[in-house]
């Protein structure tokens, strides 16, 4: 069951436009420190530090104190879980229809 | 013809958080997919995983009418899933609440649009859910429902 508490985390992490955002923008220029990701954010550096906590616990990110200032990057843990788990929803709704699709071939010329 | 005209391959997406969204085309006429979803004696035929049985408890495919299907595993354990019809338009369009006693309290609403696409037909399905999380954990519980037999499915499906 572990894995999918780590789902839930990563899926939380990514239920906010502006923890995707933060995502979106680390992959873009790699490193950013927290006011540089809070300013175009409009966000106060507490919230960021709130949302870039909530991304790093779900190891999206990875931050490093480096002096006075906090640097953030992608963390270790890429979407793959993510991906892997909409993958097998959809081969789980892909049975179901498959099994429409043979009832449909089973029953045709059945008068309908 | 766009790659979602093919028969036989589903699109999923969640295209918001509260949402699950399907798509697929069936090779056959749009009457008769509405049908396999409204009569009785056809939802056990395909409804839920193959290896377990659905039994129809109740099945009043009418605006306002209640469904209720009883799922049994290979190994004797029973879930039920059941709702509202709160829409049924002959063939084309099926608006049902979704509830499943894994997750009491939790109801979905689940719109399905049957497109005429002149002798094949398309399902659209869309799923909302109250929150994110009612919809991730729906997403979870329905892999781990279902994940072992896919995998052992897409594994015979391979070795062919």
């Amino acid at each position: 069951m572990v894995q999918y508490q780590t789902v839930d985390r990563t899926l939380t992490a990514l239920a906010d436009p502006t923890r995707r955002g933060i995502l979106e923008r680390l992959g873009r220029q790699g490193v950013a420190t927290v006011s540089e990701l809070a300013a175009p954010a409009g966000m106060s550096l507490t919230g960021m530090k709130k949302h870039l906590r909530v991304l790093e616990q779900a190891g999206l990110v990875s931050t490093e104190k480096v002096g006075r200032t906090r640097r953030c990057s992608l963390g270790p843990k890429r979407l793959e879980d993510l991906q892997g788990w909409m993958d097998s929803y959809r081969s789980m709704v892909e049975e179901r229809f498959d099994r429409l699709d043979e009832l449909l071939e089973r029953t045709k010329g059945d008068g309908s | 013809m766009s790659e979602l005209d093919v028969a036989g391959k589903s699109l999923v997406t969640t295209p918001t958080e509260r949402e699950i969204h399907i798509e697929r085309v069936f090779d056959a006429p749009r009457d008769r997919v509405f049908a396999a979803h409204t009569d009785p004696e056809l939802i056990p035929q395909w409804w839920g995983p193959r290896r377990t049985t659905t039994v129809v408890e109740e099945l009043d495919a009418r605006t306002g009418g209640a469904w209720r299907f009883l799922m049994r595993d290979e190994d004797g354990s029973e879930t039920v899933f059941r709702g509202i019809f709160r829409e049924v338009t002959p063939p084309e369009r099926i608006v049902q609440t979704f509830e499943w006693d894994g997750m009491p309290g939790y109801v979905s609403v689940e719109t399905a649009d049957f497109e005429d696409l002149g002798g094949r037909t398309r399902i659209v399905s869309s799923s909302i859910f109250h929150t994110p999380e009612e919809r991730d954990g729906f997403l979870d519980s329905g892999m781990e429902g279902g994940m072992n037999e896919t995998f052992a499915r897409l594994d015979e499906l391979l070795a062919q």
